[in-house]
């Protein structure tokens, strides 16, 4: 350190008792423990200031440093396989496409500034989401958004739909600007919400494998003594705490103060820094060298720089007297902000004229947006110090690894008790009434009126849509032939009853989506949404659901490579989805991306043409625990969550992957929420909804099964519908993968859905009215 | 042949547009609002693709109306060379008085408000796949040079202010009498009614593109270059089966190119 710079202040805490210290660092507005902050100081070997307490507090919150979850997720997924590029150790994953193309992929929460600041939350997102995508040295593709909002008409339903409009509003208010489709995502409405939304986004882009650019300071940086070079929007005090905030329970009262958190996103900007960031990665392929790059997000501008500087091993020296800024904040706030639309490069001196030409005169960003720009803002060097000053005082030095290191909390699990009981229920009379009434409900209602705000067509890329299938499906590369398909899944009542099946069939579920359009499962991510780790019975569930998840990648095999698990090589741990009211439904929700060589092969599940037949693959059993069914006639929850056997499973998604492929197959739709009769209906309500259905359950057959859990329970199967003259080569295939299909009834011209059982007439609805009932439920319940 | 594809800050259609261009045999570049506006000339005809613009600010299109690049492009089309506006840059000839072509502000892209029965059923943002009638006789625009009156076409919406209005006297009835409607939103069998889902945003007499009087400039809220491949048809369409063939909006790629060269 420079002997003419002074350090600033420390804050006081070697020597004091723990009450002191504690009130020392709640009154500076720092959440760690006073254990924390006593182990930093024994490190320093002095009392911290102001703006090291700052930066531990941002770097060992639970959002950036995983402190609760590391060792369980380590524990137990699987992160590696053949397919991998890049696993979860940078902003995204990466896996393999072909020799050449890779796609890349990534998965966050915002679930409590969505809750807070609906819009904004969600719009930051999707702007936090594709920054992490871009960083890789991607074009970015494709968004999609899970989303879980409390009951709309429930106790709490006015607040529920101003957040749920809110958040629908902020996803395309953002993304359609920006200029990425929104390839779909869920939707689930339940009470567990009501005061916790969770909004999570999943973003994939497409770089060319020998085009990658990494987040980490590349080799030589320290010896060359390479610039630290921040771009983008003038740093602000926005999204002060944001990852503090995003480690804590949220209390109602403290609504007013959260909003602070909650940081300012801004599309527009964002558009333009991509098309820069696009001649910068021009210039570094041209250039031939590697630099280090990575987008501003959770602990602002420490993160970034300090990840970057000890991923390559080693120190830098950052001037915050260089920073760009909205106004003359102090520099703690400099430091953690988290103001959006920012990105860092380390780079080589040589490189550097090249580079600001490009931000701040070819894409003229101090005239797009008042004091966006790039600087120059430090340098590397072959030290292990984070060295930061700010009007010549060191407000910042500690040693990097520290800061980056964080610390591992071994967390207390324990089994939820609760008693689960199978309800006894009369048999419906009328069944036409019951589909309706289903048909109307938020869970199983078209998504219709939420996809028309999102723009699912610029680029051009759009193969498959939102409504049109299980998943969506883009051809991202003009001139290629594959296609890139996404689908994402959780069931929180699943998880409700056993968080280990809620894992299981999240993952399984995500994966029969992508199979459905023909695509094969090549990765999944992951973001678990829990509640408060330092609770036994959450970091329980939160356990489970990472086994449930770990178990169906395991034993559901990469295709083509036996015993090789599907790699999970993104993910995210949001904790803390609480309020005193309680905590979420367990709800690891899981986005599965495909690949498909050809994407003139991918089929849709609207059913095609009449006369075709129809079949069922995957047996039903009784499994109406936390089934649509149950839940919509009677109110209640049940005890028999459909599980997954993982050898049917697997079978199954071969089978239908390999039938579109030799073109048997003319729609496909999996078996999930509402169960058969759900499935059914929605391929003949699909647009252009021109066809009913025949269906007659005898050939669905398990012995002695009650005609309701044969039509409502979800265990997971396909109905599909086989293109005319190819059933017999169908059933061949179908029994070469150790199926048993079963033939369940035919496609009609007549707009009547009709379903029988031994000879008797079950329902029989009309088609156009049961469409108004399911197109309108949406509406009527976000309105 | 050598197209302009014009880029602002917050376009975000250029790519697939460039493509497009391409696809037909055209030759084209992007061309950054930051260039020199004279080097506009050298250019044989121009797209304004969609986006948002200057984010919207003021209203859509109003802010990229005042660059010195769409100076450039009023002498261009002036000359008679062909400029197609999409969406965004729809709402951007509208603002800069090239559409429907007075010079002046004489129409504006409103809010998209979805009116069936009397009643206001949504408002604002919309993406879906529409249909629309071709109302011109054919050679009568740039953009739409090679269709026939009255065919069809299936193409995507998707925005949040396309609905056509004017306030100047007698402007809507001198459109229909100087045949300036290009393109009518339709059902798919062609019929034009008046109401959402059909009138998909609101638009004055269902109109979905317009052209100036001399019919080098065109400006329609749909998008071509989303509809150029059979493949980027909605699952319904039963074109779609037929991925490798061309879709419905290429013709209006293929029209400049043909406009261009007639005009050579």
């Amino acid at each position: 350190m420079d002997n003419n710079l002074k350090r600033c202040t420390p804050l006081k805490i070697i020597g004091l008792a723990d009450p002191k210290v504690a009130s020392n660092l709640r009154g500076s507005g720092i959440g760690m423990s006073v254990s924390e902050a006593r182990s930093i100081a024994e490190v320093l070997g002095r009392d911290p200031t102001l703006t090291e307490l700052f930066c531990y507090d941002a770097m060992w919150s639970e959002h950036c440093s995983y402190k609760s979850s590391r060792a369980t997720l380590k524990e137990f997924l699987p992160t590696e396989g053949p397919n991998v590029v890049m696993g979860p150790v940078e902003d995204s994953g990466i896996v393999a496409i072909d020799d050449q193309w890779c796609v890349v992929i990534s998965h966050e929460s915002h679930n409590h500034p969505s809750q807070i600041l609906p819009n904004e939350g969600a719009a930051t997102g999707i702007g936090g989401i594709v920054r992490d995508v871009n960083c890789m040295g991607a074009t970015v593709v494709a968004t999609a958004d899970p989303l879980r909002f409390g009951d709309p008409y429930g106790p709490k339903a006015s607040k529920v739909r101003w957040v749920a409009e809110g958040v629908v509003d902020g996803i395309w208010q953002y993304g359609n600007a920006l200029g990425v489709p929104n390839l779909g995502g869920d939707i689930v409405f339940n009470e567990s919400f009501d005061d916790n939304c969770l909004v999570n986004v999943v973003s994939l882009g497409i770089v060319r494998r020998d085009q990658i650019i990494r987040s980490r300071a590349p080799p030589g940086a320290g010896e060359k003594g390479y610039d630290v070079i921040l771009i983008g929007k003038p740093t602000d005090s926005s999204g002060l705490g944001g990852v503090t905030f995003a480690s804590e329970a949220l209390r109602e009262e403290d609504e007013e103060t959260n909003r602070g958190a909650v940081q300012i996103p801004d599309p527009f900007l964002k558009n333009v820094l991509f098309k820069a960031n696009d001649d910068l990665f021009r210039l570094v392929r041209e250039a031939g060298v590697e630099i280090g790059f990575k987008d501003l997000g959770g602990g602002g501008f420490t993160c970034a720089t300090s990840e970057m500087g000890a991923a390559g091993g080693f120190g830098m020296e950052i001037s915050l007297d260089d920073m760009h800024k909205a106004a003359d904040f102090p520099p703690e706030v400099l430091s953690i902000a988290e103001t959006q639309e920012r990105f860092l490069i380390i780079s080589p001196p040589e490189l550097r004229d090249n580079i600001l030409k490009i931000y701040n005169e070819d894409w003229d960003l101090p005239n797009v947006y008042e004091g966006a720009r790039a600087s120059v803002v430090g340098k590397m060097n072959t030290g292990d110090r984070f060295e930061v000053r700010h009007k010549g005082e060191v407000v910042c030095d500690v040693p990097i690894q520290h800061l980056t290191g964080g610390i591992r909390y071994q967390r207390e699990e324990r089994a939820r008790t609760q008693s689960l009981a199978e309800p006894v229920i009369e048999e419906p009379q009328d069944y036409n009434q019951v589909l309706l009434k289903i048909l109307r409900s938020p869970n199983i209602a078209s998504r219709e009126h939420v996809y028309r705000y999102y723009d699912t067509e610029v680029m051009g890329s759009a193969v498959i849509r939102p409504g049109e299938a299980d998943a969506g499906l883009i051809a991202p590369v003009r001139g290629e032939k594959f296609g890139l398909a996404l689908a994402v899944d959780s069931n929180p009542f699943y998880g409700r009853i056993s968080p280990y099946w809620g894992g299981a069939t999240a993952a399984a579920e995500a994966m029969r989506n992508v199979a459905a359009i023909g695509a094969t499962p090549s990765t999944i991510t992951d973001c678990l949404n829990y509640g408060n780790p330092e609770k036994p019975e959450a970091f329980w569930e939160f356990r489970e659901g990472v086994k449930g998840l770990a178990e169906s990648c395991k034993k559901l095999w990469l295709k083509g490579y036996e015993n090789q698990p599907v790699p999970i090589v993104s993910g995210n741990v949001s904790f803390y989805n609480e309020s005193p009211q309680g905590s979420v439904d367990p709800s690891p929700i899981i986005a599965c991306v495909g690949i498909i060589k050809d994407i003139g092969k991918a089929i849709s599940q609207e059913f095609k043409a009449a006369g075709d037949k129809l079949f069922l693959i995957g047996p039903r059993f009784d499994e109406l625990g936390g089934s649509e069914y149950y839940r919509t006639m009677f109110g209640v929850t049940g005890a028999n969550v459909p599980i997954v056997r993982f050898d049917l499973e697997r079978d199954m998604i071969y089978a239908v992957i390999d039938a579109i492929d030799e073109g048997l197959l003319a729609a496909a739709h999996d078996i999930s929420n509402g169960g058969l009769a759900c499935t059914a209906m929605e391929m003949s309500l699909t647009r252009p909804a021109k066809f009913g259905f025949e269906l007659d359950l005898d050939g669905a057959e398990e012995s002695g099964m009650r005609t309701d859990t044969l039509l409502f329970s979800e265990s997971s199967g396909f109905v599909l519908e086989a293109r005319p003259g190819r059933e017999a080569r169908l059933m061949e295939l179908l029994r070469s993968c150790h199926l048993e299909p079963m033939e369940i009834g035919k496609i009609t011209s007549k707009r009547r859905m009709v379903m029988r059982r031994a000879g008797e007439t079950l329902a029989d609805l009309d088609l156009d009215e049961a469409r108004m009932a399911w197109t309108c439920g949406l509406a009527e319940a976000m309105r | 042949m050598k197209i302009a594809v014009m880029q602002f800050p917050g376009t975000n259609c250029e790519h697939e547009t460039l493509v497009a261009v391409k696809a037909v045999g055209m030759d084209g570049e992007i061309f950054r609002w930051n260039r020199s506006a004279g080097e506009l000339s050298s250019f044989d005809g121009y797209f304004i693709p969609g986006g948002f613009s200057y984010q919207d600010r003021v209203r859509a299109g109003a802010i990229a109306s005042k660059e010195p690049v769409l100076e450039a492009l009023r002498e261009e089309a002036a000359r008679g060379k062909p400029i197609i506006g999409i969406c965004n840059g729809f709402q951007i000839l509208v603002e800069a008085g090239l559409l429907p072509g007075t010079g002046k502000i004489d129409m504006a892209l409103a809010q998209n408000v979805m009116v069936s029965k009397g009643q206001i059923v949504r408002r604002g943002y919309y993406c879906d796949w529409i249909n629309l009638r071709h109302e011109a006789p054919s050679r009568r625009c740039s953009g739409s040079f090679l269709i026939e009156k009255g065919a069809l076409m299936r193409i995507p919406i998707a925005h949040g202010e396309g609905n056509l209005v004017t306030t100047t006297p007698g402007m809507m009835q001198k459109l229909n009498d100087e045949a300036q409607v290009v393109f009518r939103y339709c059902d798919k069998n062609g019929r034009v009614i008046n109401e959402f889902p059909v009138n998909v945003n609101g638009s004055t007499e269902s109109i979905a593109a317009i052209c100036n009087p001399e019919g080098n400039v065109l400006g329609m809220m749909p998008h071509p270059e989303r509809s150029f491949f059979a493949w980027q048809l909605p699952a319904f369409d039963p074109k779609k089966q037929r991925p490798d063939e061309p879709g419905p909006g290429r013709r209006v790629f293929e029209s400049m190119k043909h406009y261009i060269e007639v005009s050579a």
